[in-house]
């Protein structure tokens, strides 16, 4: 399967440079996914699909088209060469689009390529017999527990040529807590593993959001408005540093001119506690890729190293485009780096504050401001974690809030996509009714 | 158009099972121009078959990229074999699904293909216009999409249909310099709804004084914004807000899956969840004696759509149904399983929903209001099965003394739907529809949002 679709590749990649490009690139894919899934506590649904994947890039006179369809026989890379040539034609030029060089093309094999469908099912009704035992209060509103085996070969014109065969297990959880016609807000679980020796009650925070959203059930209203710690747990920092990342450090913000950090490389912009890498390679994220999408060997870089502004999240036209060293891969596999205190003690060391376990919110403006509703959360008062909130705002400014660091635990939680601590900010405006 | 391999193959549904098989072939086209510079140019197509087998209360399905005679029963066979092994290890006991009429509804027609030329020049017509106008913005972005769904459906069981679902819009974003020196933004959907890119838009002058306005109200914002106090507030929400409260804060709560899955619907039927002036339907294709911004004739389950009505006269009365549900509530499905690809199995979906118009005057709700709040364009909402919501605000202006005042800065609200709709006292006579965003929930889905001008009250965020 593999070698064919290399050639696939290739024969695409030929055929956009016979219908004109100066430069060319084809990516193709063949993945076979086996899902199961829970609806309203009981299992509703077991499918299975075969997908074919085909993107088709020219770049002709430094004018950029792409087309993507699902099939790649003959005659669809054909006229798909064509689609692209005339989407290309209708393009300014703009001499920064660019495929990656040649550098060492490889073959990737990751993960458990091939499902155990049987072992699999067995794990989705091992979780669901656990919670009911442990967990009673717990609805499963829905669960999606999947293989997906993903065969993927790029070529370009440059003679670049990877491969990958890879596959995981992804499980995604969507429960609230009851009690009688008393609810918690619904949260979102999950992990990505390449291994199904582990129930997957042991994976990621699994069964601690469970014991979370059981507390949560029962909530109470802040009182009035005042500025506090916001301990935010693991899930919700990678949410609030996607939005950081995006906007501050990726394509847009710089390309638009509006990222607070455009001329900051190099300089400090958070806490010098603060390490943010996006690492595909680490050991703990699973299948993490292994090349970019404009066909570069993907590494590990750190956005922000000790609290210094170290690198932007950038592909190779914004990095052409701005002088700007391009982003090492275009994951969003987010590492931050512990802290030394666990979290127990950070906790026994605020006054008054929050727990956060979810942030909704309205996407935050690209000045870095940010406000919305405190979600999965408790109150911490004189070092304690109290009751559950409902109906609590939270505001604040994403680029003070890494200044403001009052510490980062010393647990991580790695869910096969990320590995995040809990991080603990102070001068956050907290309000209720 | 899909060709119609399907039909023939009706021979092989197995009995004492409902079975659906569907062809579909979804288009996206998009034109992205940022400062200028063409970002974003490309055209995409998905295109394949698949079956859905319900046996024994559970589903199997199963999908793949080729259509061919051979595929459609491979994945009819795949579907079978999955729906027999879970039923095998959590079958429920049930029969197939209660029998609807059969019947066939075709509202399908070739569409036109738009040149991706015709996109690109069209942004860069409105591009120039913004960049010649208006050199002051920090940043300007045009974004043209045109995205179509065709379907070809089979069923055991109900009707079969071929329906398109072609939509096309241009969004423009402007980034202006706020007076403290940090920028804020503003983007509007102009024109557009249902229908390709053609029948939508004749020539890029046609959307200049939208442009303007845009620019006028990012420059209100810019020069003379500020933050709302925090705290509980009388606001009257614009259309656009009221429908996204239709949408987010109500209609998932009713959506059955989520009300079995404990959302707080549950316990509220036929209960009061609003004023008596709170009126909700989900509509299906025809609102008003007219068209629905994205009409639905038949679901991917082969049920002839018909409006949902959920709240009436701030009651709660019913759900938003699939077959399934249907029966477990004992109502009757009204088309509301929809897929978004191939690939993909139905899901209970809005189509068209909204808060119904009252009968007051917009100057007359804001002539009401000693202090509060006019909140007019959002970029974000979301809610929860508890039906509490927040919303990002990205515009409106303070009401002091029954005037509009100052503009606002970006802020939130947030509320409990089914407590915040009780303090609903006043409805506009107009209501506005939306339809230019996709819904999230396992899939994807475009939907139609609507609403009056809403007069209530809500937390809203401050600083």
């Amino acid at each position: 399967m593999i070698e064919t679709l290399k050639k696939t590749a290739q024969d695409a990649v030929a055929a956009l440079q016979a219908a004109g490009a100066d430069k060319a690139q084809a990516s193709v894919s063949y993945t076979v996914t086996h899902e199961f899934n829970v609806d309203g506590g009981e299992f509703s649904l077991f499918r299975t699909l075969f997908d074919k994947q085909l993107a088709m890039t020219a770049i002709q006179g430094g004018r950029k088209g792409v087309v993507a369809q699902n099939r790649y026989d003959e005659e669809t890379i054909a006229e798909s060469a064509k689609a692209c040539l005339e989407a290309a034609h209708s393009a300014q030029p703009d001499e920064n689009w660019d495929f990656a060089p040649l550098s060492q093309n490889e073959d990737f094999v990751l993960g458990e390529v091939k499902p155990d469908t049987d072992k699999l099912f067995f794990r989705c009704q091992e979780l669901m017999a656990a919670v009911k035992e442990r967990y009673p209060k717990i609805i499963m509103e829905q669960m999606i527990v999947d293989h997906k085996e993903v065969y993927r070969a790029q070529a370009n014109s440059y003679g670049v040529l990877f491969s990958a065969h890879q596959g995981c297990y992804e499980v995604q959880l969507m429960f609230s807590g009851h009690d009688g016609d008393k609810a918690s807000s619904f949260f979102g679980s999950g992990v990505i593993t390449d291994s199904l020796d582990k129930p997957f009650l042991e994976l990621g925070s699994i069964a601690e959001d469970f014991e979370n959203v059981e507390k949560q059930i029962e909530t109470t209203v802040v009182e009035g408005k005042f500025q506090g710690t916001m301990v935010v747990m693991p899930g919700c920092v990678g949410s609030l540093f996607y939005s950081l990342l995006s906007d501050f450090a990726g394509e847009g913000g710089l390309l638009s001119g509006t990222s607070p950090w455009k001329d900051k490389l190099g300089e400090k912009v958070a806490d010098d506690r603060i390490t943010i890498s996006l690492a595909p390679l680490d050991e703990r994220i699973v299948c993490g890729s292994r090349t970019t999408g404009e066909g570069f060997r993907a590494e590990d870089f750190d956005v922000i190293r000790n609290g210094k502004l170290n690198a932007f999240y950038l592909g190779l036209y914004a990095s052409n485009k701005l002088k700007l060293p391009r982003g090492k891969n275009d994951s969003f596999n987010v590492v931050v780096a512990s802290g030394d205190t666990p979290i127990a003690d950070i906790i026994a060391s605020i006054d008054k504050g929050i727990l956060v376990g979810r942030f909704s919110g309205g996407q935050p403006s690209s000045n870095g401001d940010f406000s919305g509703v405190a979600k999965n959360s408790f109150l911490i008062e004189h070092g304690k974690i109290g009751p559950a909130l409902s109906e609590t705002m939270i505001s604040g400014n994403l680029a003070d809030m890494l200044m403001r660091v009052r510490d980062i635990s010393s647990e991580q939680v790695a869910d096969g996509m990320s590995v995040l601590p809990y991080m603990a900010f102070d001068g956050i405006t907290i309000s209720g009714k | 158009m899909i060709q119609d391999i399907l039909t023939d193959k009706k021979y092989l549904f197995a009995s004492g099972a409902n079975t659906e098989l569907r062809a579909q072939r979804n288009l996206n086209r998009r034109a992205v121009l940022l400062n200028g510079a063409l970002v974003g140019n490309v055209r995409t197509e998905q295109f394949g078959v698949s079956a859905r087998v319900y046996e024994n209360g559970v589903y199997g399905f199963s999908s793949t990229a080729e259509y061919t005679d051979e595929t459609v029963k491979d994945v009819l066979q795949a579907a079978s074999e999955n729906a027999a092994f879970l039923a095998r290890h959590a079958g429920k006991g049930k029969g197939p699904h209660k029998a609807m009429a059969p019947g066939r509804i075709v509202t399908a027609y070739d569409l036109t293909d738009v040149e991706q030329r015709t996109y690109i020049e069209f942004a860069q017509a409105l591009d120039n216009y913004i960049a010649t106008k208006y050199p002051d913005l920090v940043s300007r972005t045009v974004v043209i999409t045109c995205d179509s769904m065709e379907k070809l459906l089979c069923v055991s069981n109900g009707c079969d249909g071929h329906s398109v679902l072609p939509r096309s819009y241009i969004y423009v974003m402007m980034t202006a310099m706020g007076a403290d020196g940090k920028p804020v933004e503003l983007y509007k959907v102009i024109g557009g709804g249902y229908g390709t890119f053609d029948k939508n838009y004749t020539k890029p002058e046609d959307c200049f004084a939208e442009i303007d306005k845009l620019y006028d109200r990012i420059q209100q914002k810019a020069k003379d914004g500020v933050y709302p106090d925090a705290g509980t507030k009388t606001v009257i929400l614009g259309g656009i807000l009221s429908g996204m409260l239709a949408h987010e804060a109500v209609g998932h709560t009713v959506e059955a899956d989520l009300v079995i899955g404990g959302s707080v619907a549950g316990p509220c039927l036929n209960k009061r969840v609003g004023s008596e002036l709170v009126n909700l339907v989900d509509f299906a294709h025809t609102a008003f004696g007219r068209p629905t911004p994205l009409p639905v004739y038949v679901d991917d389950e082969g049920t002839a759509a018909t409006d949902a009505v959920l709240i009436q006269d701030g009651i709660l009365v019913g759900y938003m149904n699939n077959r399934e549900s249907a029966e477990r509530f004992n109502m009757v499905p009204q088309g509301n399983a929809r897929a978004y690809l191939f690939s993909d199995e139905p899901l209970i979906r809005m189509r068209n929903t909204a808060v119904l118009p009252g009968k007051s005057k917009l100057s007359d709700m804001i002539a009401s209001i000693d202090d509060g709040y006019y909140l007019l364009d959002t970029n974000n909402g979301q809610a929860d099965t508890t039906g509490e919501f927040m919303f990002g605000v990205t515009f409106g202006y303070e009401i002091k003394k029954g005037k509009l005042g100052r503009p606002l800065l970006d802020t939130t609200i947030s509320g409990v739907a089914f407590d915040m709709l009780k303090t609903v006292d006043m409805l506009s006579d107009e209501m506005i529809w939306a339809s230019s965003g996709m819904c999230g929930k396992k899939q994807p889905m475009p939907v139609g949002m609507g609403g009056p001008a809403v007069k209530c009250r809500v937390n809203i965020g401050g600083r």
